[in-house]
């Protein structure tokens, strides 16, 4: 509820000094990038106007970028598909536990590691059995070899092995995030549904998912943002190869800007990533909106 | 409760910081032309007083303590900063991933530190384009320093007559083997065909030996090895500079015999598992634990190997002939990564001079950090009265028989080809693919990034 | 069948403590290994004997002490600062009554879909302007800036939720809006401010890109820098490496289990309306 009436000026000292900093190193450096993305640009000599040629590369020349978007968007979706099931273990944990808080902060631990000791561990987890790596240990110790794979290096599964990792890592912090949704969620309401003969998972259906639909929300949006910009991990594990087939959007610009020596390229695909960004957020904004109202 | 006067302190400095900084932000130019204004008066000052405090950035790539080259940097630094109380030499030591980004970023804004690293011929001709570095013809007349460099080498740091970068060495590609390893497997000569190479990497894979280390994760390295190839199928060095010269394209016989001749190595399983996700130190430790038999890379592993669990059952031989094609006694050449001065450093004479001095002295440091292997100067010294190993002597034997050969694709070709193929060879390690294809992807390539 | 049920859950339950706890385990059995026992590639497997010498030589050659100051020194100012600066925007924009107010809030939002590396050039080139390269403030100033976004969108969410009354009869007892903000608003948002401490610190604990382009004097390098190097080029001892990566991740570690109380409240605070 907005209430209070102030004067510019107040509003000025409260705002001003974040946003104009914001807007200086954030929103400045991007409208930048913006404007290098129209250039033939190496990054170090003169660069050259080109008009959107860079984006005609990008969208009919290029035959890493439409697979790296493929499998950016393929990331999100994982990420979000992880989301209801995050929610379940939140609502099994508010249930059973009365110290639910303790769990949820150990499910978190993942997320506080760096990513560099993340990626050392899958990769002892992924490697190849003459490496001795657990997974394929473990299969071939269940009499599964035919189902042992080299996860990190076959073209059509080390995607899979990264998105694996990224869900792991970040189920804690979906469910942290529902948890204390759902803890929020006041006792009255349940204690007024189980009179109506609402209780167990018949009250979470007619309470707890209406009420937590916008955690809901605030989890698929993060997940979302965070997958479109996975970058780090796919770094550290595989630098987008073999030959490309781990690409995402993130590391293909990064590669293209200051590998390849074409940032005015690199730019391009930044653009199309921020733009791309938008674009969802704005669409998963509009879909809870109307569930909202649906809910209200 | 936030204590009110650091409250207030600290939003003060928080405002003062925004303020500034928009400000600037927005004036950008003038900044600048104030900067460019200042810098020659400032030069000039520094050059005449001595006795202000001076500091020389000197970015690296040798992080690692336990490496000769990072004992060198530092005993040289040291023993400079002792003789000039004025001048301290700030060493900026990253990894060479992190170096080769900090450097392109700072190259965008012009602020290439006074030494820098680069890498030899197409590498850093952006760099020389875009005149960010500083010639160093006359800081080589200076102590006779010219001299003490191998005759050519200074070539491929040269644009236009002018020298932009001294290498840290000179380097050969090599097959380093395990003696040991060898031995057990019965096999009692170093190949000196490709076929009997590849049948020597099949009996090490039958015997559950790893026949080749390699990281491929860093893709250079399988490139490094496939170029060895082409320079043997094309019949003597030269091969890219005649695509780009227009002589010969990426779909010559030889180029698609070089892709065959490699994919065969693969099918047969010379690399480890999964080598596409092993980084290039991995990969060597592959070798240096004699887990594995063999090891194509640059001479400059000599020392490390050395220092490693396998010294002293160790040889190196050249790379075998392929199809009665091709002289042993051609190399993949590797001249070494160099130092280069900005051209806008604000000290550029007291950084010419420290460079003269490191550069004159580089070369006996390294002698007597045992890493004299691939020294790309002149040195006075016998390695085998000076106590350096079999290995060392062996290899150092192999330069004496250097008769040419060529450089590294990245070195060779544009930034945006050369990522092409790196990649195009990444590929090959997991996934056969028809020859004639690969060469199209080069070929393509190559057209799309011609300047 | 209650009880199978519950014998059920509980199983549910402790799978995840299993796979989210293992790095932490996995990490502190590989830092007191021999290379030996690492290159050997058996998974899981305890080590002969424990080389606590590995955190001697990784303390010894890895400038610890030095990186860690230098980190906690740049992650303090810049928690304190998007603490303050954060709020302060979403007190104005969950609170006040202006036009302007929900455009700022979708301009802070748009922020949290752009990726740092995309700014990475640019931001150097405003930097070498304002002359502020290789010091700690080109580090604090980008990482205030990039984790605003977040936080003004976890503050405001809580903010909305306090109720009116407060700020109103403050307000006729004649207290200055900045009198509210400080002795009202701050003290009853501290725990969605925990809340955006933690992810702040996470973030910035772990970030090296901009820390390896920035800086370049040895003595005001960070941690994360520190390790990443480390583990990318010591190649002599992977135990060292481990140990360096267990000293790397312990200050957060030691906040997060403190805080983590903390973290389960403010999370979501005011989101759902009750």
């Amino acid at each position: 509820m907005k209430v209070l009436k102030v004067p510019a000026r107040t509003i000025a000292v409260f705002v001003l000094p974040c946003l104009l900093l914001y807007v200086c190193l954030v929103f400045v450096p991007i409208l930048v990038s913006f404007g290098t993305s129209l250039l033939n640009w190496d990054g170090i000599t003169t660069a050259k106007f080109t008009g959107l040629s860079n984006f005609r590369d990008m969208f009919w020349n290029d035959p890493v970028f439409w697979p790296s978007v493929r499998r950016t968007l393929l990331y999100a979706v994982a990420s979000m598909l992880e989301i209801p099931l995050c929610l379940f273990f939140a609502i099994l944990l508010s249930r059973y536990l009365k110290k639910g808080n303790t769990l949820a902060s150990i499910y978190f631990t993942p997320v506080i590691l760096s990513v560099v000791i993340i990626g050392q561990l899958w990769k002892t987890i992924y490697n190849p059995t003459s490496m001795g790596g657990m997974l394929n240990g473990v299969l071939i110790a269940l009499g599964l070899d035919s189902w042992t794979h080299n996860w990190l290096t076959e073209p059509k599964i080390a995607m899979f092995s990264l998105y694996f990792v990224s869900l792991w890592q970040y189920f804690g912090y979906h469910l942290l995030i529902q948890y204390t949704g759902v803890q929020n969620i006041p006792d009255e309401i349940y204690e007024a549904a189980k009179i109506d003969g609402a209780e167990g998972f018949k009250a979470d259906r007619y309470i707890t998912m209406p009420l937590i639909v916008p955690i809901f929300k605030i989890s698929i949006v993060l997940a979302f943002i965070g997958s479109l910009q996975a970058f780090d991990l796919v770094m550290v594990m595989t630098a987008g190869g073999p030959a490309h087939a781990t690409d995402v959007i993130s590391t293909h610009m990064y590669n293209s800007s200051f590998l390849s020596l074409k940032y005015g390229y690199g730019s391009a695909i930044a653009t199309f990533l921020v733009l791309l960004c938008l674009v969802c957020t704005a669409i998963i904004n509009s879909i809870f909106n109307k569930l909202e109202k649906k809910y209200s | 409760m936030v204590n009110k006067k650091l409250w207030k302190r600290t939003s003060a400095i928080a405002l003062t910081a925004v303020l500034a900084l928009s400000l600037s932000a927005c004036g950008g130019n003038a900044a600048k032309n104030n900067a460019a204004a200042n810098e020659p008066a400032g030069n000039g000052a520094n050059s005449g007083s001595s006795g202000e405090k001076i500091t020389i950035t000197f970015q690296n790539i040798y992080p690692d303590p336990a490496t000769p080259s990072y004992k060198t940097i530092h005993a040289l630094v040291e023993e400079y900063e002792a003789a000039h109380p004025n001048i301290h030499i700030e060493l900026d030591t990253l990894n060479t991933d992190q170096q080769k980004i900090k450097l392109k970023t700072q190259a965008a804004s012009k602020e290439v530190p006074d030494i820098t690293i680069v890498n030899p011929a197409a590498q850093m001709k952006p760099f020389v384009d875009a005149g960010l570095l500083a010639p160093l013809n006359d800081m080589l007349d200076q102590n006779g320093l010219k001299d003490t460099y191998q005759a050519g080498l200074l070539d491929y740091y040269s644009f236009d007559g002018n020298v932009y970068a001294l290498p840290d060495g000179n380097n050969i590609e090599v097959v380093y083997y395990n003696k040991e390893l060898f031995e057990q497997a019965g096999i009692t000569k170093t190949p000196e065909t490709f076929d009997e190479f590849l049948a020597d990497v099949k009996i090490f894979k039958e015997k559950g030996i790893t026949p080749l280390a390699i990281g491929e994760k860093d893709s250079w390295t399988g490139s490094f090895l496939f170029m060895n190839i082409l320079l043997r199928t094309n019949g003597g060095p030269g091969f890219l500079q005649d695509v780009m010269d227009g002589k010969k394209t990426f779909e010559d016989p030889a180029f698609i015999e070089a892709v065959d001749k490699f994919q065969e190595l693969v099918q047969a399983g010379a690399f480890p598992d999964g080598a596409t996700s092993i980084d290039a130190t991995a990969g060597g430790n592959i070798f240096k634990s004699g887990q594995a038999a063999m090891w194509v890379i640059g001479s400059w592993e000599t020392g490390a190997i050395d220092a490693s669990s396998v010294a002293g059952k160790v040889g190196a031989f050249q790379f075998p002939t392929v199809n009665g094609k091709g002289d042993p006694n051609e190399f993949m050449l590797a001249p070494g990564s160099a130092f280069a001065v900005s051209a806008n450093s604000e000290h550029l004479q007291e950084t010419k001079d420290f460079l003269n001095f490191f550069t004159l002295n580089f070369p006996k440091k390294q002698f007597e950090n045992k890493n004299a292997v691939g020294l790309g100067q002149k040195v006075d010294g016998d390695l085998k009265a000076a106590g350096y190993s079999d290995l060392a002597i062996n290899v150092a034997e192999l330069f004496n028989q250097v008769k040419g050969g060529d450089l590294a694709f990245d070195n060779t070709m544009n930034p945006a080809t050369a990522q092409v193929h790196l990649s195009s060879i990444q590929n090959l390690f997991v996934q056969k693919v028809e020859s004639a294809q690969v060469a199209k992807e080069h070929h393509t390539a190559f057209e799309a990034n011609k300047q | 069948m209650r009880k199978i049920k519950k014998g059920v859950v509980y199983l549910l339950f402790a799978i995840p403590v299993v796979t989210q706890l293992y790095p932490l385990l996995w990490l502190l059995l590989y830092s007191l290994k021999t290379n030996e026992e690492i290159m050997s590639g058996i998974f899981f497997a305890l080590p002969k004997a424990l080389q606590w010498h590995n955190y001697k030589d990784a303390y010894e050659s890895g400038s610890y002490l030095k990186y860690l100051s230098n980190s906690v020194m740049v992650t303090a100012i810049t928690m304190i600062c998007v603490i303050l600066l954060s709020s302060m925007v979403a007190y104005a924009i969950s609170r006040f009554r202006w036009r302007y107010g929900g455009l700022v809030m979708t301009v802070f939002l748009m922020g949290m879909m752009i990726p740092m590396q995309a700014t990475l050039l640019p931001l150097m080139v405003i930097f070498k302007n304002v002359d502020i390269l290789n010091t700690h403030l080109s580090l604090i100033l980008p990482y205030i800036a990039f984790s605003t976004p977040i936080a003004v969108f976890i503050l405001s969410g809580f903010m909305k939720s306090i109720p009116a009354e407060i700020e109103e009869s403050a307000f006729i007892d004649g207290a200055s809006i900045y009198r509210i903000f400080r002795s009202i608003i701050i003290p009853v948002s501290v725990p969605p401010m925990m809340t955006v401490c933690i992810l702040t610190f996470i973030t910035i604990w772990n970030e090296y890109i901009l820390a390896a382009t920035f800086i370049s004097s040895e003595k005001l390098k960070t941690l994360p820098f520190g390790v990443y190097t480390f583990v990318s080029q010591y190649s002599v001892n992977y135990g060292a490496i481990g140990a360096f990566l267990v000293l790397g991740a312990l200050p957060v570690i030691l906040i997060y289990f403190f805080l983590s109380n903390q973290i389960t409240k403010g999370m979501v605070a005011g989101a759902v309306k009750g």
